[in-house]
């Protein structure tokens, strides 16, 4: 079962386009590294994925063939978005009453023993956590849900180390004690070269590469940095300052 | 949009059962807490002040009522001290404390309330990115759009009828005593459906312009703008047509009693109409000095009706208030209704 799957998948926002002629089958069971620079289109394949999007073009499915969007794939699907949004005036133990009334599937037990485990108090103001326990907050009620599939949309960029080790820590403990496969995007590979078994490389809005991590160090006989730098720079042969625009260039 | 229809598409297994209405309101409830809680503090401390006031107006309403026969002066006059006490004087609207200043200030609750309900209800979740967490629950956006926008609906609609009927039994005295008109603009829109008619507008406007700008501040000051533009000229120039306007004799008993007065005309002899001011102009042209300069109050009446001339009043009689009354709280109502679904529509559409 692939957990996500696009047909010549396209999204343009003002005429450019975000994502072009994306072709991916992602199978299931894997710890997926979207990888790319700012502006590659990895929020925009991940937005598709999880249905706050439309395409353009092409098509993508979930899980099997439910269309993204659809309740099926709402229902098994779990998103935590940039930065962790959630209801900043809140008590944590509301948000969590608030998550609970808008799913059919969920694990109240499960949701209040990881927040005891990780000491934040039901009674505190999500406004009022840390950057680290706010981020862990939206892991526990995205695995409260018991997806089939966890999405998690650049998650490291505001955790000091200490609580981005943490909070990788909980995401591949959850991968691997349920089978919770993972889709997680990152404009830095460091972190993840050490879990991810899947690697998806975006630039410029096309798949730059995609495969199992194994595979691909194999083929490439290179670790991932080396084999995500290679396919970003192949993009842009001829141009000497390709490699330096690639990952700097703004969206 | 194909790909985010609601149902499941043919052929495939059917979805799964959706999440209940009841869990949606909840956290409907629990997230705009904050807002139930202020709004109704307002509405009731509101509230206390009219009981207050329809209790201390009430006794001494009680002698205005008991005094017979109404036409003698010692009920005139006791009459006379009752409104000007209690509904104000005609001068100085905002400083006589009465019903007049209070009914006035009522213009601004719907707009008010509706402004601060609706505007942020969807905004702040654009603005803030949390609509990235509420649409991506099991729940989908579209039934967590309709909770989000119809549980303070209705919750306003139901607070703004109640207070409508408080208002009616604070106002009671000063209808009862012709003071005002049901239908007059100052107490038309305060009174039967019209209230939390016009308070669902302003929300409906609001939660609609919130969605499309996301940005609550320029939502609400457009919704000001807007509604207030409306509102004036629904009391000027769209209420009038609700019904042909009845037309009687000045002098009758019809235009003596209570309704809304529209115009004033005459008709000469040879049945042409003039207005008040050309009615008076003729009669400065063509009366005699010895008329003009009589002292006596009739004289000016007499000679209108020795040449012929009558005069007719244009009104919407009081017992057209709830024909109108339900006019306009369809209208208001249909409009509310298309703003919320347009609301819907734009959330439905809307991409990350």
């Amino acid at each position: 079962m692939n957990v996500i799957e696009t047909t010549a998948l396209g999204k343009r926002y003002r005429g450019k386009w975000a994502l072009h002629d994306c072709m991916l089958a992602i199978p299931g069971n894997h710890l997926v590294a979207l990888v790319g620079p700012n502006g590659a289109g990895k929020s925009t394949l991940l937005n598709l994925a999880v249905g706050l999007a439309q395409p353009t073009a092409g098509t993508v499915t979930v899980l099997g063939g439910a269309p993204a969007g659809s309740p099926d794939a709402l229902d098994r699907i779990a998103f935590v978005a940039q930065d962790a949004p959630l209801y900043k005036n809140l008590p944590a133990g509301a948000m969590l009453g608030v998550a609970r009334n808008l799913n059919r599937r969920w694990d109240q037990r499960r949701a209040e023993d990881r927040l005891a485990q990780l000491e934040i108090p039901l009674k505190q103001r999500v406004g009022t956590l840390s950057g680290g326990q706010k981020a862990q907050l939206a892991l526990t009620i995205a695995l409260a849900r018991r997806p089939s599939l966890l999405v998690l949309d650049e998650p490291f960029s505001a955790l000091d180390p200490v609580a981005r080790d943490d909070f990788l820590a909980s995401v591949t403990g959850a991968a691997r004690d349920e089978g919770v496969s993972v889709v997680l995007s990152s404009h830095v590979l460091a972190e993840l070269e050490r879990v991810a078994t899947y690697l998806v490389v975006l630039g410029h809005g096309e798949v730059k590469v995609a495969g199992p991590v194994s595979e691909l160090i194999a083929a490439e006989g290179a670790g991932l940095e080396e084999i995500t730098l290679r396919h970003l720079r192949a993009g842009r042969a001829g141009s000497p300052r390709s490699s330096a625009s690639a990952r700097t260039e703004g969206r | 949009m194909g790909a985010h229809a609601v149902t499941a598409p043919t052929g495939r297994v059917p979805g799964p059962r959706p999440v209940p209405w009841r869990n949606l309101a909840w956290v409907t409830l629990r997230q705009q807490r904050g807002l139930f809680t202020g709004l109704g503090m307002f509405l009731g401390l509101f509230a206390a002040y009219l009981v207050v006031m329809a209790v201390i107006q009430g006794s001494a309403y009680a002698a205005v009522a008991a005094c017979h026969p109404a036409s003698v002066v010692r009920c005139q006059v006791l009459r006379q001290s009752f409104v000007s006490r209690y509904w104000g004087g005609d001068s100085s609207v905002l400083q006589s404390g009465g019903a007049q200043t209070v009914s006035s200030l009522m213009f601004g609750v719907p707009v008010l309330l509706g402004a601060f309900a609706g505007a942020p209800l969807l905004s702040r979740e654009l603005d803030s990115g949390t609509f990235r967490f509420a649409w991506t629950q099991g729940a989908g956006r579209t039934r967590w759009a309709l909770s989000t926008l119809l549980v303070p609906a209705l919750a306003a609609t139901a607070a703004t009828g109640a207070f409508t009927a408080l208002f009616y039994w604070y106002l009671r005295p000063f209808l009862a005593l012709g003071q005002v008109s049901e239908m007059l603009p100052l107490t038309f829109a305060l009174l039967g459906v019209a209230f939390a008619a016009w308070t669902l507008l302003a929300y409906a406007l609001a939660a609609f312009l919130g969605t499309l700008l996301r940005r609550t501040v320029p939502a609400m000051v457009i919704t000001l703008v807007v509604y207030i533009v409306l509102a004036m000229q629904t009391a000027t120039v769209i209420r009038p047509h609700y019904a042909a306007p009845v037309t009687v004799p000045s002098a009758s008993a019809a235009a003596a009693s209570s309704g809304w007065v529209i115009s004033m005309f005459a008709k000469s002899a040879t049945g042409q109409e003039l207005s008040q001011q050309s009615l008076f102009a003729a009669f400065q042209q063509q009366a005699p000095a010895s008329v003009q300069n009589s002292g006596h109050p009739g004289a000016f009446q007499a000679w209108l009706t020795q040449h012929g001339y009558t005069q007719w009043t244009t009104l919407q009689p009081d017992s057209r208030f709830w024909e109108f009354q339900l006019i306009e709280g369809a209208w208001l109502t249909a409009l509310s209704a298309a703003l919320l679904g347009a609301t819907i529509w734009l959330v439905r559409r809307r991409g990350a």
